[in-house]
């Protein structure tokens, strides 16, 4: 079948789920016991392997299938999470992300096979539960199975599984219901239906079974449940208890005119603990094909890869015919395209309201005119930053490919080390997410590689063995300020500044008069590395002045700060057009201030007395700790009011350790705010950061508040 | 060398170059018009704590924050009144922000030759005003003031 429209959405969710797997198997490496990440593990494999499945991308299939084959071992605790089965599972995951930019390439995933992470998955496996012959019953089929065609599908199971409604069981409640069918003389059947692998709408093909299958009888129970069913959340198979009046052929019949049903096996069902014998009827034809698959698993992979062999040949002149479109998607919030609708309806309104003043024609309207065109232009200002927004994008969507770097350049560089990251839900534009991640890698392997000192220094200077990377990403006023900052050993100032002068950048006597700022400035200029050895992680002195042009290409800026022995900090700044934040909307004097939410701690209601004066500045005791209290008004030089509140409103905010209560004269609520820049025209005072434009298309400043504590 | 010069100056002179003429109390000023963004009535400014007292604050003109200054003020001249006539013209050069500067009324566009337009004199350095002109243009009967307009808006030294 064609499935090429599902393409794009399919190369979506992988990503997703690649992020996942990536995600837990960090965790799992660090927790081997965390079952959670186990699970998730196991459903995003799961999914994988039925996407990848339904796209005909079956080697990715099988990879995802041995996975999920080792997951389902862990999830049953016959086994445990190794050091060596997480390297696999990456080396596995690598594999699946050379599928996905083969597909995203080709629209084909490939010819790599990836045996031997295949075959090392199934012996991990096959060692947890404990089968003499790890390859005909995994390892085998599997290939057999993914070799495509319709022949090699009727050999991958045995009796045993194919009749899964056996396994069903049956609780103390049901048998009675049981013994009732009984005596109505209802013939009892367990049925396994197996759904095509093509299907898509497999939920809607269970559900067509249950309807064809009611009419002419009680469905009892089902594995997975009746819920799972519709929620899709079973494989391609499911098994139910069935009473009816009617005979076996019958129900088969039934069951098979629902269309994309690949096979229906129904056969008595007996609880267990009573008879069985009649048992052994249903068997007897599948008892032939239980051997064949065990006996020719060597022919089943050699016809397999020669089968493969076929498809590619057949695949490659079709996928070159079609080679696909993929397009640049962005994920949007749900609530943002809510917003948006609308908006889109007040434009709608809008122009019925120029409409029919149009149509009436009379002078009188000219003030409604008026009104309905600033209402307009309201509307479609809001609409501008609403389009805005969408383009925004958590800076997540980079930064999460990190960890799994981080433990990387671990491994490789022989230094424990862990990162550490704070923001990720800060958002940026697209287009500077898209060229963000390059700089702030390089950052990152910077702090690894030369950064941080090796374990045993570590130790020797009395500091943690293991080195921390910090990766902190936040909203800044008018900026946003990605840091990543390293505990290691910090830049060497001297050692810098000879290398500059061995380079000849500078001279001995730019040298001594240099500042310690100038001279760990001079690492940004071009073709400079202080890394005694060069290796392939970095220092080929093609680093930092790269991150910088990148950087102030997007017209952000780069510095950096350093203390020896404590580590060496980076901080990056990208300026915003348009940074959205949360705010609270504050009255002072008749005019109104945004301050961010996020340096807010707590608002409180303080009475006149309780404000005391230590050094004639004004303090509040606040639950036993002396914050100083700023009058907004004054410092803004906004008009006093006329009336005299009974109490103070105090804004307490903070920076670091340090608070300050900040007082104000009314409160408006919480509001998501659209930064804008002041432009460079007016020397505002520092307090201001920025403006944002209200729904009523005011303007109100944005307060810094760290300036002020 | 002079003949083609002045051939050159009267192909320019012939097209001229278009000023917007604005008033501020009794005098009138022209604003080339290369800078002219946009002409807006007089709206609510909101005040900025602390900035150059010529500043009056910041408008929103469809979504885009832009400050505004006071002509008058910046000419040391008496405050705004604002009245029906008030405009705030929006200039945007080339290659930075836009910025607003509010006016009295603006009168019209006029069309000014090379030979309609006079240096200032430059030798008049007592004029903390003299960096803010171009020359003097005359049209009709009147005198229009040219105003340059990069120096007026780029702060060169404090006021």
């Amino acid at each position: 079948m064609d499935v090429s429209q599902y393409l794009e959405i399919f190369i979506d969710e992988t990503k997703e789920h690649l992020q996942t797997l990536s995600d837990q198997f960090m965790v799992i490496e660090q927790e081997p016991e965390n079952m959670d990440a186990v699970n998730e593990i196991f459903r995003a494999a799961h999914s994988l392997k039925g996407m990848a499945g339904t796209m005909g991308f079956k080697r990715m299939q099988r990879l995802t299938h041995d996975m999920e084959n080792v997951f389902q071992e862990i999830r049953s605790e016959n086994m445990k999470v190794s050091p060596e089965l997480v390297d696999v599972l990456f080396r596995g995951l690598d594999a699946l992300e050379a599928y996905l930019a083969e597909i995203l390439e080709t629209a084909n995933e490939g010819t790599e096979d990836n045996e031997e992470i295949c075959q090392t998955l199934n012996s991990i496996a096959a060692k947890a539960t404990g089968k003499e012959a790890p390859a005909p019953a995994g390892g085998a089929a599997a290939p057999a199975e993914s070799a495509g065609g319709e022949a090699a599908e009727e050999d991958s199971g045995s009796v045993d599984e194919k009749e899964k409604y056996t396994s069903i069981q049956i609780t103390e409640y049901e048998k009675e219901t049981f013994d009732k069918a009984k005596a109505d003389n209802k013939n009892i059947f367990g049925i396994t239906v197996y759904l095509q692998e093509t299907c898509i709408l497999k939920a809607a093909r269970a559900f067509l079974v249950f309807k064809a299958l009611e009419e002419i009888g009680e469905v009892i129970k089902s594995v997975p449940s009746i819920q799972d069913i519709e929620d899709e959340k079973f494989e391609l198979d499911f098994s139910l208890v069935y009473f009816t009046d009617e005979s076996l052929e019958k129900v088969k019949e039934a069951i098979e005119s629902v269309s994309e049903i690949k096979e229906a096996i129904v056969g008595p069902f007996e609880v267990k603990g009573d008879a069985k014998e009649e048992k052994e009827e249903a068997p007897k034809e599948e008892e032939k094909k239980k051997e064949e698959p065990a006996a020719k698993p060597a022919k089943a992979q050699a016809a397999a890869k020669a089968a493969k062999a076929e498809d590619k040949k057949a695949a490659k002149p079709a996928a070159k015919a079609a080679k696909p479109s993929v397009g640049r998607t962005v994920r949007v919030d749900i609530e943002k395209l809510d917003v948006l609708i609308n908006l889109v309806s007040e434009l709608i309104i809008a122009k019925n309201g120029l409409v029919s003043m149009s149509s009436t024609d009379d002078s009188l309207h000219d003030s409604g005119f008026n009104e309905q065109i600033e209402y307009l232009e309201s509307v479609t200002t809001n609409l501008h930053e609403s389009v805005m927004k969408v383009r925004m994008v958590p800076i997540e969507t980079v930064v999460n490919r990190f960890p799994r770097m981080i433990r990387d350049l671990s491994k490789k560089l022989g230094k424990k080390m862990e990162l550490h990251m704070t923001g990720e839900e800060t958002e940026l534009d697209r287009t500077v997410i898209d060229e963000i991640g390059d700089p702030l890698q390089h950052l990152l392997r910077n702090s690894a590689d030369h950064g941080l000192e090796e374990n045993e220094e570590r130790i020797a200077l009395g500091k943690d063995e293991v080195g921390h990377i910090y990766l902190d990403a936040y909203q800044d006023g008018n900026n946003v300020t990605i840091e990543v900052r390293d505990d290691g050993a910090g830049i060497d100032i001297e050692k810098v500044k000879n290398k500059a002068l061995e380079k000849g950048s500078i001279t001995e006597e730019q040298a001594a008069v240099m500042s310690d700022q100038e001279v760990i400035d001079l690492l940004f200029r071009p073709s400079f590395s202080t890394a005694e050895k060069i290796t392939d992680v970095s220092g080929r002195g093609v680093g930092l002045d790269v991150v910088k042009t990148k950087i102030e290409g997007l017209g952000g800026s780069i510095e950096c700060k350093t203390e020896i022995g404590e580590g060496s900090r980076f901080i990056i700044r990208l300026p915003l057009t348009l940074a959205i934040i949360q705010a609270l909307m504050v009255d002072i004097g008749t005019e109104k201030f945004a301050i961010p939410l996020g340096s807010i701690e707590t608002i409180e209601d303080v009475m006149f007395d309780e404000v005391k004066l230590v050094q004639t500045k004004e303090v509040i005791n606040l639950r036993g700790s002396v914050i100083p209290l700023i009058r907004l008004g004054q410092i803004l030089e906004v008009e006093p009011g006329d009336y005299e509140p009974e109490s103070l409103t105090v804004v307490i905010v903070r920076k670091g350790d340090k608070r300050a209560g900040l007082v104000v004269d009314n409160l408006n609520g919480q509001q998501e705010i659209v930064i804008k820049p002041i432009g460079d025209y007016i020397h505002c005072s520092k307090l201001i950061s920025g403006a944002t434009i209200l729904g009523n298309g005011d303007i109100a400043l944005i307060l810094e508040a760290n300036t002020l504590v | 060398m002079e003949d083609i010069n002045d051939v050159q100056n009267l192909n320019v002179a012939g097209e001229g170059k278009q000023y917007i003429v604005v008033r501020l109390e009794n005098e009138q000023y022209g604003i080339d018009i290369k800078y002219v963004d946009n002409i807006v009535r007089q709206q609510k400014i909101t005040r900025i704590p602390s900035a150059q007292h010529y500043f009056k604050g910041v408008i929103n003109l469809r979504g885009e924050v832009i400050p505004v200054m006071s002509l008058r003020l910046k000419f040391g001249l008496k405050p705004d009144e604002y009245t029906n006539a008030t405009r705030i013209i929006i200039i945007k050069p080339e290659d930075q922000s836009a910025i607003g500067i509010i006016v009295d009324e603006v009168r019209e566009v006029v069309t000014l030759s090379a030979d309609q337009i006079e240096k200032p004199n430059t030798s008049d350095n007592n004029d903390v005003q003299i960096q803010y002109l171009s020359g003097i243009g005359k049209h009709g009967d009147g005198l229009v003031t040219l105003l340059n307009i990069r120096s007026v808006i780029n702060e060169k030294e404090s006021a």
